[in-house]
C-alpha cells in the first residue's frame, strides 16, 4: 500500500488540506439534508477524498464496504438494443460510476441506468426510508446530450437521491446542471499545505526530513498532492537517509516533452516537425491526454522563450487547444501549434539575427 | 436450329444424305456447316485424315440408310484408305463454291458412300446423336412441307422458335467471325477420333449405342449478299418467307441485346438491304481480335502474355519457352497465326451455342496440334506432363486500371492467343461465394473430367465491383492459392498439386489454370488479400497518339470525317478511354455530325464520372503539372480554374474525406516545398484542423450536406504545396496505428483498474494514472536497494522494505509474469534476458513510460529479485485470500498484520510442542500451508527461534487465535492433539534430528487449492 492511500484521510475531521471546506460540508450534512453537490478542481487536489469522507460522514462505516460490479446493461435505444458495459462501485447507500466511460453512448447511461438507480429507494435498517447518493466521476467529459438528460433526473428524484458530481473543470458542465448543484471548488493545495502533509507523513513513518527537502518536492509537484506524496515515497525508496540535494525523480512523460521542446527550439523546419510528430504520437499512444501534452509543451517552450514572444505563443496555444477540443484528431492540432510556434520563433530569429 | 433440306439433291442419288445446318441468324445463314458421321465399319474408301466433304442425308433417306445398315454389319473392319485420285477429286470439288458443292452429284456420291456404308463395330445403329436429333427436329419444322417424314419431326414450332431465339445473340459474334473466315475452310468430314479433326466438330451418337463419331463442322464463308439472294431463289415460297422472318427476328434480337433502346426504331425503319454489320456498336465491331491490334501498353501486353505462357508447362505440359524474347517473337509471328487463332475463337463461340452438347468432346484445332501424336495416349501424356515444372509463382494475374483501357480485351485476346478457352465471370453473374466456387472449380477441373478439352482460363471481370459478392470470389481464390502454397510447402517443390493428384483419388482444390482478375480500383478493400498474392499489372493510359491513330482508322473505315486535332481532343477529354471515344464517335456519326474540337467540351460528350483511387487523389493534390509558359494571364487563370474544378470533382466523387485528409497529413511534411518560415506548413495544418472540426461537426450533427465544404480546404492545401516533383506517397498508417494502440492500452488499463481494490482504484482514473502515478509507481516497485536474498538473511530494515514493496504490489495488483523474451522491446530495458524468457510486469505498466528514443531512468530489478517478488506476492495474495475476502486494507490493520506475524506463530508453536506432529496434522491443508510456509519460515528463523523447518501459520491462528475451534484449522488441531499421545516420542526426536540434518523444503505449487485434501505423513516427505 502506497503512502498516498495509506495516509488518505478517512473522515472529514481528519482532512487537513481543505479543512474549511470539510467543516462546512460536515455542517451541511449533519444539520440537514444536503443538496446535489458539484466538486470541481484540478487533479490531485483531493476532491475524491473529500467526497468519500463526506459519504462516510453521511452513512457511517458501512460506506466503506464497497463491492465492484462490472455489469453489462442492455439499453433499449429506439430500434435496437445497445449493450453498455459499466463498472460501478456500490455500497448499500451509494453508487459510484463514471458515465463517460461509455464514450458517445453516455447518454444512455444517464437516461437509463442512472435513472434506474435513482429510482430505487433504499430502505435503511430501521425501516426508515433512507436516501442514496450517486457519485458521478468526470462529469465534464459527459457529452452535452447526456448532461441534458441528467438535468431532469436530478430534479425528479431529488427527494431521496443525491448526486455528487466530480470534475476537473466546471466550465464544461452545463449551466443547468451547475445551477442545480452546490458548487464546491477544491483548489490545488498550496505548497505550504503540501509541505505540511509531507512532514506529517514523514513523522508517521519515522523519517528524518532535511530542511527544504519537502518544499522541493512540493515545488515540483505542480500543486498536486498525489504527485507530491508519490514523489516523496519514491525518494524514500531510492535513497533513504535523505539528502537535501537529492534528485527528485521526474515524470517520464514530462521528461519526454522537455526533449520535444528542445528539439523544437533547435530547428524549425517541416522535417523537424515530422520528427516531433513521431514523438507526439508516442505520447498519445501511451494514453497521455492531448490537452496535457499541449499544456506541458507550452510550459516547456515558454521556459526557453524570449519574453516578447510569450504572449503570442500562449495565445496560439489557447487557440489550438480550443480547436483540439472541438475536433477529433488531436494530433492535427498539436502539430499545428508546433508549426505555428516554429513559424513564430523562426521569424523572430530571422528578424533579430538577420 | 433450322434445318434446310434440299430436295433436289437426294432423289436421284442412291443413299445420299445431306443435312445442312443453318443457324437462323442473319449472319449465320451463310455459315453453313455440314457434317456427317463416320462409321468404323465403313466399307468405302474414306480418307483417314478426313479431307472428305460430305452432307448428311435427308430424313427419309436416313430411314433408308438405317435399313441398309444391316446389310453392312458384316463388314467389321473398315477399309479406311481412299485412293489418291478420289481425294484429289474431292479437293477439287471443295474448292468450288459451297452451294455448287452441295448440289454436285459427284460430291454427294462420294459422301453418301461414306455415310451409308458405315456401320458400327458392334453392329449397332447410331446414325444421329440424340443431341443432333433435337437439333434436327427443331430445325426440320421449317422444312416439313419439303417432305420430311420422320416420326420425330413432331416438335411444335413454338419450341423451335424459342430454340433459335435463345441462340440468336451469339450469332452476332459469329457474323463477326464470318468475315474473317470466309472462303478458308471447306472440308466436311466425319471422324472416328476427335484428334483427327482440325477445327470444329459435333459429336454424334446413335440413340441406342455408346459408339460415337465426330462430324467436322465447317463453314462456307461466302459473299454475304449473294448468299442471301441465293437462298431466296433456291427455296420455295414458304421457305423464303420463313427465312426472311427469321432473319429479321434475329436481327432484332441481336440488336436489342446489344444496342441502346433508342436503336429500336432504327431497326424497324432499317431498309432490309442495309448490311447488318453496320448497326453494331463500333466498340464491338472494332474490338481488337488479335494481339497486334491491342491498344494497351506494349509492355503490359507482353507481360500478360509472358505470364500466361508460364502456365504452359503446367497446363499443356510443354516446356517453358516463353522468355521475353520468345513473347516478342511470338508477337512478331502473330500476324501469321492470327487466322488460325480466329478459327479457334469461332469454335469457342460455337461451343457455347450448343449447350446440349456440352457432354461431348470438343477439340479445338490449337489444342489438337498439341496432341496430334498422342491420339490414344492422352491420359499418358497428361501423367507424363505432371513431372514438369510448376505454374508460375503468382497464380493470379490482377489487371487494374481505369475503365475503357482494354483490360478485358487484353485478357481475352491474350488467353485465346495462348490457346485457352476463356471462361468469364463478371458482375452480371451471380457471384456469391458458393456459386463462384463451383464455377471456378468447374473451370479448373474441366480437363480432369474431359481429359482433352481446351484448357480453361478464368477471367474474373470487375472483381472489385460489388463489395459483398465480389468478395466471395476473392475469398475463394485466395483460399485456393493459399491452399496451394501450403500443399507445395508440404509436398516439396517436386510434387505438383492439382489435377494429377485428383486422378489418384484425392481431389485437391488447387489452382491449376490461369486466373485473370480485372478490377478498376486496385486499392478496393475487398481486394486487399488478393493484392498480396497476385501479380499486379496496372494499366496506364495509352498514348493519345495511339488512340488517335486507331480512331482515325475507324473513322476512315466508317467514312466519317474527322480531324486529328478533334480526335486527340476527344481522347484527352475521355482520358484515353477508347470505349467512350468510340461510343461518342458513333453517336456523332449517327447524328450525321462531324467531330469538331469545340463540340467536345460542350454537352455533346458526357464527361466520365471519375472515381479514382485515393492514391491518385493524393498524387493529384501533391503533384502539379508543369504549367506551360503562357503569356496571357487570363489563360493561366482559366487553367487554374480548370484545375481547381477538376480537383473538386475528383474529391467530391471520391468522398471519404477523412481518409484523404489523413493521407495529406501523413505525407505533407515529406514534401519538398519551399517554406522558409514555415508559413505554408502552418497554413496547411490550419486547413487540416478546419477539416477536422468540420468532420467532427458533421459526424455529431449528421449534416452530411456540409461535406461540400470539405474539398475547398484540400484544394487550398494543393495550392500551397503542390510540386512538379513526383511525390512519394504513403498510406496513412500512423493515425490508425496510434488509435489502435491507445485502445489497446486503455483496455489494459481498464482491466487492471478493475483488479485493484476499490479503495484505491476509486481515486485513480486513467488520466491520473498516466499523469501522476505510473512513473513513481515504477520507481517504487523497483527499488535499487533491495538485494535478492532469502528473507531470513535480510536486515530488519530491508525486510520492512520488502514487505512494504510486496504490499504495494499486491494492493496495486501488480506482479511479474513469465513471458517470452522479445529482443526488440525488452533487451534494452531488461538485463535479465539471458535465458529465453523474462519476467515482465504483469499489467505491463512499464509500457506506459516507454517512449521511442527516450531512456527512462527506472531501475530494473534482477531476475532473482523478480522471482523473489513473484513468490512473495503470490504468498501474500493467498494469505489474503485465505482470510476469506479481500478485506479493505486500512493502514492500521495492515500494520497490525505485520506486527502480528510472529506473535501468534509463537503461540502456535508453543501449543504444539512437536513441530513434526502438527505439521503432519496440518499438512492436509496443503494450499495455505505451503503458501505460508516460506515467509513464516524466514521470520521464525530470524527470530532465533531454533528454526523449525516447518512452521505452522494458518491464517486463523495468526489473525484471531481466539476464534478457536470454529476456525478451519482447529478442526485439524483437535485430532492432532488427540493423536499426539499415540505417536512415539522417540520417533518424534528422530524426526526432529533428521529434520535438523536435512532442512525440509517444500516447494510451493501453484494451482493447489483447499479443495484437495489428503492425509499425508511427514514421514513420506522425510524418507
Amino acid at each position: 500500500m502506497l503512502w498516498v492511500d495509506k495516509y488518505r484521510p478517512k473522515t472529514l475531521d481528519q482532512i487537513t488540506v481543505h479543512q474549511d471546506v470539510a467543516q462546512n460540508l460536515k455542517k451541511l450534512v449533519t444539520e440537514q439534508d444536503c443538496p446535489h453537490l458539484l466538486f470541481y478542481g484540478p487533479s490531485g487536489s483531493g476532491k475524491k477524498t473529500l467526497v468519500m469522507a463526506l459519504i462516510r460522514q453521511m452513512f457511517g462505516a458501512s460506506a466503506d464496504k464497497v463491492k465492484v460490479e462490472n455489469k453489462t446493461w442492455k439499453v433499449d435505444a429506439g430500434a435496437r438494443t445497445i449493450d453498455i458495459e459499466l463498472t460501478t462501485l456500490s455500497s448499500t447507500n451509494h453508487v459510484e460510476l463514471t458515465p463517460s466511460d461509455a464514450g458517445f453512448q453516455d447518454r444512455y447511461i444517464v437516461q437509463e441506468i442512472i435513472k434506474e438507480m435513482a429510482k430505487n429507494r433504499p430502505i435503511d435498517s430501521k425501516g426508515k426510508r433512507g436516501h442514496k447518493v450517486l457519485v458521478l466521476n468526470d462529469v465534464d467529459k459527459l457529452s452535452r446530450e447526456a448532461q441534458h438528460s441528467l438535468r431532469r433526473t436530478m430534479e425528479k428524484y431529488s427527494s431521496y437521491c443525491r448526486l455528487i458530481l466530480c470534475c476537473n473543470s466546471s466550465s464544461r458542465v452545463t449551466e443547468a446542471i451547475r445551477s442545480r448543484c452546490l458548487n464546491v471548488r477544491i483548489n490545488g493545495p498550496t505548497e505550504e499545505q503540501i509541505v505540511r502533509v509531507l512532514e506529517f507523513i514523514g513523522k508517521k513513518e519515522g523519517l528524518q526530513l532535511p530542511s527544504g527537502f519537502a518544499s522541493r518536492i512540493a515545488e515540483k509537484s505542480n500543486r498536486s498532492l498525489r504527485r507530491a506524496i508519490l514523489s516523496f515515497e519514491t525518494c524514500r525508496v531510492q535513497q533513504y537517509p535523505f539528502v537535501s540535494t537529492q534528485a527528485i525523480p521526474p515524470m517520464d512523460w514530462e521528461e519526454y516533452i522537455t526533449e520535444i521542446a528542445s528539439d523544437i527550439m533547435k530547428e524549425q523546419s517541416p522535417k523537424r516537425l515530422f520528427q516531433v510528430r513521431g514523438k507526439i504520437y508516442e505520447l498519445l499512444v501511451n494514453c497521455i491526454p492531448p490537452e496535457i501534452i499541449l499544456k506541458r509543451l507550452l510550459y516547456e517552450l515558454l521556459k526557453k522563450l524570449d519574453a516578447e514572444l510569450k504572449h503570442d505563443v500562449c495565445h496560439w496555444a489557447a487557440y489550438y487547444e480550443h480547436r483540439m477540443r472541438l475536433g477529433q484528431k488531436a494530433i492535427f492540432h498539436i502539430e499545428a501549434f508546433v508549426a505555428k510556434f516554429m513559424s513564430i520563433y523562426k521569424t523572430f530569429l530571422i528578424s533579430t539575427f538577420g | 436450329m433450322c434445318q434446310t433440306v434440299r430436295p433436289g439433291q437426294s432423289g436421284s442419288r442412291h443413299k445420299s444424305m445431306e443435312i445442312i445446318f443453318t443457324i437462323p441468324s442473319p449472319a449465320v445463314v451463310e455459315e453453313e456447316s455440314s457434317f456427317a458421321s463416320h462409321r468404323k465399319g465403313d466399307r468405302s474408301l474414306l480418307p483417314k485424315n478426313g479431307k472428305m466433304d460430305m452432307d448428311i442425308p435427308l430424313p427419309d433417306e436416313l430411314e433408308l440408310l438405317e435399313s441398309d445398315f444391316h446389310l453392312y454389319e458384316d463388314y467389321l473392319e473398315p477399309e479406311l484408305y481412299e485412293s489418291d485420285e478420289e481425294e484429289e477429286k474431292r479437293e477439287k470439288e471443295s474448292s468450288d463454291s459451297p452451294i455448287q458443292q452441295s448440289n454436285s452429284p459427284d460430291f454427294s456420291s462420294a459422301a453418301l458412300n461414306s455415310v451409308t456404308e458405315s456401320s458400327s463395330v458392334n453392329g449397332l445403329k447410331r446414325l444421329r446423336s440424340d443431341d443432333a436429333d433435337v437439333l434436327m427436329n427443331s430445325g426440320s419444322d421449317d422444312v416439313e412441307p419439303s417432305g420430311g417424314k420422320r416420326s420425330r419431326n413432331d416438335k411444335p414450332p413454338v419450341e423451335n422458335e424459342e430454340d433459335w431465339l435463345r441462340y440468336s445473340p451469339r450469332s452476332e459474334k459469329n457474323s463477326m467471325m464470318e468475315e474473317e473466315t470466309s472462303l478458308t475452310v471447306k472440308e466436311k468430314t466425319v471422324f472416328r477420333y476427335v484428334s483427327e479433326i482440325d477445327g470444329d466438330f459435333i459429336p454424334i451418337t446413335a440413340p441406342d449405342s455408346d459408339e460415337r463419331v465426330y462430324a467436322k463442322l465447317s463453314r462456307f464463308g461466302d459473299k454475304e449478299g449473294s448468299k442471301k439472294l441465293d437462298l431466296k431463289e433456291r427455296h420455295g415460297g414458304i421457305m423464303q418467307e420463313n427465312m426472311n422472318v427469321l432473319l429479321e427476328r434475329a436481327e432484332k434480337e441481336a440488336l436489342t441485346k446489344t444496342l441502346e433502346a433508342s436503336y429500336d426504331t432504327q431497326v424497324d425503319a432499317m431498309p432490309p438491304r442495309e448490311p447488318v454489320v453496320h448497326e453494331r456498336l463500333w466498340v464491338d465491331k472494332y474490338a481488337p481480335s488479335s494481339f497486334t491490334e491491342l491498344l494497351s501498353d506494349e509492355q503490359t501486353n507482353r507481360e500478360v502474355l509472358l505470364w500466361l505462357k508460364q502456365w504452359d508447362s503446367c497446363v499443356f505440359g510443354s516446356e517453358i519457352r516463353s522468355t521475353s524474347d520468345e513473347v516478342l517473337s511470338s508477337l512478331r509471328r502473330h500476324s501469321s497465326i492470327a487466322q488460325h487463332h480466329k478459327l479457334s475463337s469461332v469454335s469457342f463461340t460455337r461451343k457455347n451455342k450448343f449447350p446440349g452438347w456440352r457432354a461431348g468432346n470438343f477439340r479445338d484445332s490449337t489444342f489438337s496440334e498439341h496432341q496430334k501424336n498422342t491420339t490414344d495416349g492422352i491420359q499418358d501424356t497428361w501423367s507424363k506432363k505432371s513431372k514438369l515444372p510448376s505454374p508460375p509463382e503468382h497464380k493470379i494475374l490482377l489487371l487494374c486500371g481505369p475503365p475503357g483501357l482494354g483490360k478485358t480485351t487484353l485478357a481475352h485476346v491474350a488467353a485465346q492467343h495462348c490457346g485457352y478457352h476463356v471462361v468469364e465471370v463478371n458482375a452480371s453473374d451471380d457471384r456469391s461465394s458458393s456459386t463462384i466456387e463451383t464455377k471456378i472449380l468447374d473451370a479448373i477441373q474441366m480437363n480432369s473430367v474431359l481429359g482433352d478439352a481446351r484448357p480453361n482460363c478464368l477471367v474474373i471481370d470487375e472483381i472489385d465491383g460489388a463489395l459483398s459478392d465480389g468478395k466471395g470470389a476473392v475469398d475463394v481464390i485466395v483460399k485456393m492459392v493459399s491452399a496451394d502454397k501450403k500443399a507445395e510447402r508440404e509436398n516439396g517443390p517436386k510434387d505438383q498439386p492439382g489435377k494429377r493428384s485428383s486422378k489418384k483419388g484425392q481431389r485437391n482444390v488447387s489452382l491449376i489454370r490461369p486466373v485473370i482478375c480485372i478490377c478498376n480500383d486496385l486499392y478496393a478493400p475487398a481486394l486487399r488479400s488478393l493484392r498480396m498474392m497476385a501479380k499486379v499489372h496496372v494499366f496506364v493510359q495509352p498514348t493519345v497518339s495511339r488512340i488517335v491513330s486507331r480512331l482515325k482508322y475507324i473513322c476512315n473505315q466508317e467514312g466519317m470525317r474527322s480531324s486529328s486535332a478533334a480526335l486527340s481532343a476527344l481522347a484527352k477529354y475521355t482520358e484515353c478511354d477508347i470505349r467512350s471515344c468510340l461510343n461518342t464517335l458513333q453517336f456523332l456519326y449517327k447524328k450525321r455530325e462531324t467531330l469538331s474540337a469545340e463540340e467536345i467540351s460542350s454537352q455533346v460528350v458526357g464527361q466520365k464520372d471519375m472515381s479514382r483511387s485515393v492514391f491518385d487523389i493524393w498524387k493529384e493534390i501533391f503533384h502539379t503539372r508543369k504549367m506551360k509558359l503562357q503569356s496571357r494571364s487570363d489563360s493561366k487563370s482559366r487553367n487554374m480554374c480548370d484545375k481547381i474544378e477538376h480537383l473538386y470533382s475528383l474529391l467530391s466523387y471520391r468522398g471519404d474525406y477523412e481518409l484523404i485528409l489523413d493521407g495529406i497529413h501523413e505525407n505533407i511534411l515529406q514534401l519538398n516545398y519551399h517554406d522558409p518560415v514555415m508559413q505554408k506548413t502552418v497554413k496547411c495544418l490550419e486547413m487540416l484542423g478546419v477539416s477536422d472540426l468540420m468532420n467532427q461537426y458533421i459526424m455529431q450533427t449528421h449534416h452530411m450536406i456540409l461535406n461540400v465544404y470539405q474539398p475547398p480546404s484540400v484544394i487550398t492545401i494543393h495550392r500551397l504545396v503542390a510540386q512538379v516533383q513526383r511525390p512519394n506517397i504513403e498510406w496513412p498508417k500512423s493515425y490508425q496505428r496510434c488509435r489502435g494502440l491507445i485502445l489497446e492500452k486503455m483496455e489494459n488499463l481498464r482491466s487492471w483498474h478493475c483488479k485493484v481494490p476499490p479503495l484505491i482504484s476509486r481515486h485513480i482514473n486513467s488520466k491520473t494514472f498516466v499523469e501522476d502515478l505510473v512513473s513513481p509507481l515504477l520507481h517504487l516497485i523497483s527499488p535499487r536497494t533491495l538485494k535478492p536474498r532469502a528473507m531470513h538473511l535480510l536486515l530488519e530494515k530491508e525486510k520492512a522494505d520488502l514487505t512494504q514493496l510486496v504490499s504495494v504490489m499486491v494492493s496495486y495488483a501488480i506482479s511479474y509474469k513469465q513471458i517470452k523474451s522479445d529482443p526488440h522491446s525488452n533487451s534494452s530495458r531488461h538485463e535479465a534476458t539471458l535465458d529465453g524468457s523474462v519476467l515482465a510486469l504483469d499489467p505491463p505498466i512499464d509500457g506506459f513510460v516507454c517512449f521511442k528514443g527516450y531512456e527512462s531512468c527506472h531501475n530494473v530489478l534482477t531476475l532473482a529479485m523478480k522471482q523473489l517478488l513473484v513468490h512473495e506476492v503470490e504468498n501474500k495474495k493467498i494469505l489474503l485470500g485465505s482470510n476469506g475476502k479481500l478485506e479493505p486494507l486500512s493502514d492500521a490493520k495492515m500494520v497490525n498484520h505485520e506486527g502480528s506475524w510472529d506473535k501468534p506463530l509463537k503461540g502456535g508453536l508453543m501449543k504444539t510442542d512437536s513441530v513434526a506432529l502438527s505439521a503432519k496434522n496440518n499438512i492436509e491443508d496443503r494450499g495455505p500451508y505451503s503458501a505460508q510456509h516460506h515467509p513464516s519460515n524466514s521470520t521464525s528463523a530470524s527470530d532465533g527461534n531454533s528454526g523449525p523447518g516447518v512452521n505452522l501459520k494458518s491464517s486463523a491462528v495468526r489473525k484471531t487465535p481466539s476464534l478457536g475451534s470454529s476456525s478451519f484449522f482447529d478442526r485439524f488441531r483437535k485430532p492432532g492433539g488427540k493423536g499426539s499421545p499415540n505417536t512415539d516420542s522417540i520417533e518424534k526426536k528422530e524426526i526432529t534430528l533428521e529434520r535438523d540434518l536435512r532442512p525440509l523444503l517444500f516447494k510451493f505449487n501453484e494451482g493447489f487449492t483447499n479443495a484437495i485434501k489428503r492425509p499425508v505423513r511427514v514421514r513420506d516427505f522425510l524418507l
